[in-house]
């Protein structure tokens, strides 16, 4: 989405994949998927050190196919009779892992979750958004997919996407560019070692940096 | 340079269904009757559970949700008079189908009516946008219970900062067995097949079908093509708990915020012209009395003259259409000239001691209106409504 409004300054980059060496806490509460923790992971690294408003600082999560883990496990087990796990209801939803970051972190500014098959578009774009609005100062940018299984292969040759390759979360911590020297902990570079699509580009502090693109429909055939 | 973000949101035009039916009509009939549409379910085996009752529309499966988005969408850009363009945006919460999950694991896609790409919550917004021909952003969200009003919100951030003249804003969620399964594991269904929102007696809520539509557009363009506003959207906020994963803050302190923020953007910080309250109302323990806390703390002294009423007994919850759905039934109080009552009250709790509207609809002269949301995760969302 384009748009008249700030461009981005980024303080802190993150990855998090499954075979990282992060020392972030370990996620209680969050068992049998890889989505949870690698968000936390990659929002711990950008937030932890870091002097914030908590009520002037947003998250916002992009993932087109979300917590594809779960919500196959807890799929598989209603298929198969075994209709009760409380603990898939409570990780069933992103905003169960928004919320363990914002209490985490005391952060009470907006939470917000997209799908999208677009993220470095649809995240700088909320960014600058968000920044529009003289409440809010930072915003924790992160993008995350899961390894493509059985469901999301077949999703992603209806809708003429590459199926995620890999488990990955990237994090970036922007703000507006004021244009004046940064303060608090240094930049981390994000290691352009992963792959995937969808997320590749956001690997790149650059093309955070850079000026958001409206959304495009899916390659697939509209049906 | 931050972009002003002060050109007026309007709704011109809006569509909506729930367990009652299709269009404002069904909702009227029943939402604003008093009357509740929930009822033991039929399209699927409940046996399984511990509750067996949600309010659908009696259909044997709940459809696709695609048709469900797209019809609401079309009906709602023809109401407004076909805006949808090049640059008109498509905002839909949606947590995808998840009919097209358990299709997919049961090997049976082809009965469930909805493939593996109906799954994907972005592909909803995309069949929205191909089906009412807008060519602008098309994104998905699926903050569990504010993912409609979060996309509302989205939309006006976008048109009152000048980036885009229209949005057309959905949500929608029916009822089924994934999502009614989770909600039965972790304990939130209604013990007695009833939802008494802000009662004594309330142990919980029910799941409801539902999906609204509404274009929004930026009041001078609006005007320009010859478009009769509906309602102004003067005043939006969203804030969160930081309190628990799974429990509000016991003073609903992310919903104050919100509403607070959303009074603020409309120069009333203290409420004063805030004639009625759409609440979140789930009829759980712990969130109406956190709600109440919440709206006092909101409106202060004057809380107990501001008619407060959650819907949710009547339709359900209605998970990421609730927003939008709940908008649109905000908006219709305006319209009409009438408080659509809290159905499925019995009798007071002193925990929930607002005016809330129990059981029976009220005339009342609506200028101004407030519509809130919560969810999972401490997510909560507030807009606010003027009459035009």
């Amino acid at each position: 989405m384009t748009g008249p409004g700030t461009r981005l300054r980024v303080l802190a980059s993150a990855l998090a994949t499954p075979h990282d060496t992060a020392d972030a806490p370990v996620l209680t509460g969050f068992i049998e998927s890889e989505f949870n923790p690698l968000v936390h992971r990659a929002a711990w690294q950008c937030l932890t050190g870091r002097a914030l408003d908590g009520a002037r600082t947003a998250v916002v999560l992009a993932s087109l196919f979300g917590d594809t883990t779960t919500a196959d496990l807890a799929s598989r087990q209603l298929v198969a009779g075994r209709v009760h796990n409380a603990i898939l209801f409570m990780q069933a939803t992103a905003n169960a892992i928004l919320g363990h970051i914002s209490t985490q972190f005391a952060l009470t500014g907006p939470l917000l979750a997209l799908s999208t098959p677009d993220p470095v578009e649809e995240l700088v774009a909320t960014a600058e958004l968000l920044l529009d609005d003289g409440e809010i100062d930072h915003v924790l940018l992160v993008g995350a997919e899961l390894a493509a299984g059985e469901r999301t292969i077949a999703a992603s040759a209806e809708l003429g996407v590459t199926p995620p390759a890999e488990d990955l979360a990237v994090a970036h911590l922007v703000t507006r560019d004021s244009g004046q020297p940064e303060t608090g902990p240094p930049h981390t570079e994000v290691p352009a070692t992963a792959s995937g699509e969808g997320l590749r580009r956001l690997l790149d502090p650059a093309e955070v940096n850079g000026r958001a693109h409206p959304a495009r429909p899916f390659p697939g055939a509209h049906r | 340079m931050r972009a002003a973000m002060n050109r007026e949101v309007v709704v011109t035009g809006f569509a909506v269904r729930t367990g009652f039916g299709e269009g404002a009509e069904a909702t009227r009939h029943g939402v604003f009757g008093g009357r509740s549409a929930l009822a033991p379910v039929t399209r699927f085996d409940t046996a399984p559970f511990r509750a067996s009752v949600a309010a659908t529309d009696g259909t044997p499966g709940p459809g696709s949700l695609r048709d469900a988005l797209s019809k609401c969408a079309g009906d709602a850009v023809a109401a407004a008079g076909h805006p949808a363009g090049e640059d008109t945006a498509v905002l839909v919460g949606t947590a995808g189908d998840f009919t097209g999950v358990t299709g997919f694991w049961r090997r049976a896609e082809h009965t469930s009516g909805s493939t593996a790409g109906d799954t994907v919550a972005a592909r909803q917004a995309d069949l929205v946008a191909e089906h009412v021909g807008a060519r602008g952003p098309r994104l998905a969200f699926t903050n569990a219970c504010v993912a409609s009003a979060v996309a509302i919100i989205h939309a006006c951030r976008l048109i009152a900062t000048g980036r885009l003249d229209s949005a057309v804003c959905a949500g929608g969620y029916l009822v089924e067995e994934e999502n009614f399964a989770k909600f039965d594991s972790g304990m939130a269904f209604s013990r007695d097949g009833v939802v008494r929102p802000f009662s004594a007696g309330r142990s919980g809520l029910l799941l409801g079908d539902g999906a609204a539509a509404i274009v929004l557009e930026a009041g001078d363009t609006a005007r320009r093509r010859g478009a009769r506003p509906l309602a102004a959207v003067i005043g939006w906020g969203m804030a969160a708990d930081a309190h628990h994963v799974a429990r509000p803050h016991p003073q609903a302190r992310g919903l104050a915020s919100a509403a607070g923020q959303a009074l603020r953007r409309a120069g009333d910080p203290d409420g004063r012209w805030v004639d009625y309250v759409n609440a979140h109302g789930t009829a759980t323990k712990t969130n109406d009395p956190a709600e109440t806390a919440g709206l006092r703390t909101v409106f202060g002294s004057r809380a107990d003259a501001v008619p407060v009423s959650s819907t949710k007994g009547a339709t359900g919850h209605l998970l990421e259409a609730a927003g939008a759905v709940e908008f649109v039934i905000t908006m219709m109080a305006m319209l009409d000239g009438v408080l659509p009552p809290t159905a499925g009250y019995t009798a007071p709790d002193p925990d929930c001691d607002l005016d809330v509207v129990p059981n029976q609809p009220r005339r009342a002269d609506v200028w101004r209106a407030l519509t809130v949301n919560a969810a999972f995760g401490g997510a909560n969302t507030a807009l606010l409504l003027e009459r035009r």
